[in-house]
């Protein structure tokens, strides 16, 4: 074994390291660090310490330069920790390689990784991280995106900056109170983006960063979207302007449609409110703002079909923006719902209309007719018109034009729009973070042996799709300013507010909407974990005491 | 013995009374009894037997015209029953009502129309359901 130690202090480790030789266990170990420790004011006084390193220190014979003590006091933690986790110290003590330790930085470095060989996909952060901006693979990495071979716990890390000689590489054991520590980081760095202080908040966003790849689970997660979201906004890296296309988005809405309860029970309630302010009427209308794939329709035209006295004339007209592409994607969507219709009997109409924004739209061109009853259906829409002064206003006007029997609107709960970064960082904070914490239990949750065949839990693909899905929004609500930032979400209270001076007032949902979202909800895995609640006529979806997402119905006054 | 298979109507009458499982086994018999059980009517009885009140008129088309009551059993009234149940032996023959009938249509419907989106053939259509029922449970094949 080579060592290497500077010969002034050749002496001191001789001595130390022929003890530990012959002790057994872990006793060995901590001798060296005793008896270095003990040793040290033998040393020979009279060093004067260099400029930077830290003068206390270094009179004890130590250099630890002052712009590392934070680091080294962190080290040092770990290796307090790591010490007392390990079993094998008997087999190490004999073959390591001790370094210098005056240079305490990369002798608890060296020590460290002897101790605990096993690596566990350490994120390792440095400068060369901004040039991967526009790839998921930043600090989220490996948090994300665990590196297929996640048998092999000894390969190293596969993230373009794993350059080994960092002196922050540091392998992390996972215990609650890192969890703990993460919260606070991602929340004192906040506080530091607040207050314009770049230099503080890079220091804790790399240290997020690190923390949040020794989680597990859902904080693991929730914390690498958070910590990627807050490098954007203190690099200024904003993601790009042009959006994904509309495609992929409804895509990964479409995934987030498998996985969990969120969306089908918007639908479901939606479709109830308008399918009683549609009764007894022959000609129905339903203008979709939120068109998509169009999910939410085939439940509403079999509903329709089965009505007692037999189904209406069902038009739809889906609002959609371009497809960017040369496919008219809002034309396809509608082909396939006349399939539906012509299966199962109900007459149908469909028209798309390609509009960028909602304030876009103008009634008149909606070609609407005076024996038809409307409905107006918006998902997830209204939000996104908070960002430009002045817009919901028109929409909710517009809307008024049309004339509708009903207006649903489906909505997170939650105020991410208020004027303080901090405030929208926290309550964001806790609302993905309840998010994901209930798709985690999406993936095999329940306990499997139901009479009748098992519960098949959402495929990992699905799963972390909707995890993309929903870390997006993150990353629009944390790194985003201006017209740019759309996930703009407000509470129902908030939403109350705007639409009564809109003219419009609450219509109460009833009973059977509230009773279908009971059972539809019984039959997800993971079950027990949600709760419908009904407020003031609304209904809200929630996880566990945390409501997130509600659905409301609204006429005019 | 009892020739059973020269009296159908008999042996419709008894298989009416099984539920999937055993009709699923009942197929395997022989492929006169197959032919029978492959009959959609059986299990539209399977389905709505416990309905009260039955379902209304247009459903029987509506139900056929998505892919049939077999497929309507394997792919949802099964799993939502044995969800909604979950703890009860299935022993106890348990009655649906009406709203649990509209929301597995409604599950139904869905699943037809994924699978319409999917470009896939809806004609015959796969034994598995759309990816939008996989949150329920993945039908088992008894060998029908």
């Amino acid at each position: 074994m080579k060592r290497d130690y500077q010969s002034q202090y050749y002496t001191v480790f001789t001595g130390a390291s022929s003890s530990s030789t012959s002790a057994a266990g872990g006793s060995g170990v901590s001798d060296v660090r005793a008896d270095v420790a003990g040793k040290s004011k033998m040393w020979v006084e009279g060093k004067q310490p260099e400029a930077g390193y830290d003068e206390l220190l270094a009179g004890v014979g130590y250099e630890v330069k002052s712009s590392d003590m934070f680091d080294v006091a962190q080290k040092i933690e770990h290796l307090e920790g790591v010490l007392g986790n390990d079993d094998g110290l008997s087999q190490i003590a004999s073959d390591s390689v001790h370094y210098n330790p005056s240079d305490l930085s990369s002798w608890l470095e060296s020590m460290i990784s002897e101790l605990n060989p096993i690596v566990q996909q350490p994120v390792v952060i440095d400068d060369s991280f901004v040039n991967a901006a526009d790839d998921l693979q930043a600090i989220a990495g490996n948090a994300i995106y665990p590196p297929e071979a996640k048998k092999q716990k000894t390969s190293p890390p596969s993230t373009a900056a794993s350059s080994s000689t960092n002196p922050n590489a540091i392998v992390l054991v996972d215990s609650q109170e890192n969890g703990i520590r993460l919260v606070h980081t991602l929340m004192a760095c906040a506080e530091a983006v607040q207050k314009d202080e770049i230099q503080l908040a890079e220091t804790l966003v790399k240290q997020a960063g690190i923390l949040a790849a020794s989680q597990a689970g859902a904080m693991r997660k929730v914390a690498a979207y958070f910590a990627e979201a807050l490098a954007r906004r203190i690099y200024r890296l904003y993601p790009s302007s042009q959006r994904d296309s509309p495609a992929f988005q409804d895509l990964l809405q479409m995934h987030f449609y498998e996985t969990c309860p969120y969306l089908k029970f918007a639908h479901f309630t939606a479709n109830q409110a308008i399918l009683e302010a549609f009764s007894g009427k022959n000609k129905v209308h339903v203008i979709d703002f939120s068109m998509k794939q169009g999910m939410q329709w085939p439940a509403l035209m079999q509903a329709l079909a089965l009505r007692p006295g037999g189904p209406p004339t069902f038009r739809l007209t889906g609002i959609g923006p371009p497809s960017g592409d040369n496919t008219d994607h809002l034309q396809e969507v509608g082909w396939k719902l006349a399939q539906l219709a012509n299966t199962i009997h109900v007459e149908f109409e469909y028209r798309g209309y390609i509009a960028e924004s909602l304030v876009d739209l103008e009634p008149a061109v909606l070609d609407l007719r005076d024996d038809e009853v409307v409905a107006v259906n918006s998902v997830f829409e209204m939000h996104q018109l908070l960002a430009r002064p002045g817009a919901v206003e028109k929409v909710l006007s517009a809307v008024k034009d049309m004339k509708p029997e009903i207006l649903t609107v489906v909505e997170q709960e939650a105020n991410h729009n208020g004027p303080v970064f901090l405030e929208r960082f926290t309550e964001s904070l806790h609302y993905y973070s309840t998010l994901f914490d209930s798709l985690e239990s999406s993936g095999g949750g329940g306990d499997g042996a139901v009479e009748g065949g098992g519960i098949l839990p959402a495929s990992a693909q699905d799963k972390i799709m909707s995890e993309v899905y929903l870390g997006k929004q993150i990353c629009n609500v944390v790194a985003c300013e201006g017209p740019d930032r759309v996930e703009r979400h407000q509470t129902l209270t908030q939403w109350k507010t705007r639409f009564e001076s809109g003219g419009f007032e609450a219509v109460h949902l009833g009973s059977n909407a509230y009773k279908q979202a009971s059972m539809l909800l019984a039959l997800f895995a993971g079950g027990d974990g949600y709760r419908v609640e009904e407020n003031n006529g609304c209904l809200m979806l929630g996880w566990h005491t945390r409501p997130l997402i509600t659905t409301s119905a609204w006429k005019i006054r | 013995m009892f020739p059973i298979n020269d009296h159908v109507d008999l042996l419709i009458e008894v298989l009416q009374r099984l539920d999937g499982r055993s009709l699923g086994a009942a197929a395997c018999v022989c492929r006169q009894w197959c032919s029978i059980v492959r009959n959609d009517s059986l299990w539209e009885h399977l389905c709505f037997r416990q309905l009260s009140p039955p379902p209304s008129v247009g459903t029987r088309s509506v139900v056929l015209a998505l892919g049939g009551y077999r497929r309507l059993y394997m792919v949802c009234v099964r799993p939502v029953v044995s969800r909604l149940k979950a703890g009860e032996s299935e022993v106890v023959r348990r009655v649906w009502n009406q709203r649990e009938m509209e929301l597995t249509l409604s599950l139904f419907c869905v699943e037809y129309y994924e699978r319409l989106l999917g470009g896939g053939g809806v004609v015959g259509g796969g034994e598995s359901p759309a990816k939008s029922l996989k949150f329920l449970c993945q039908a088992v094949n008894v060998g029908l």
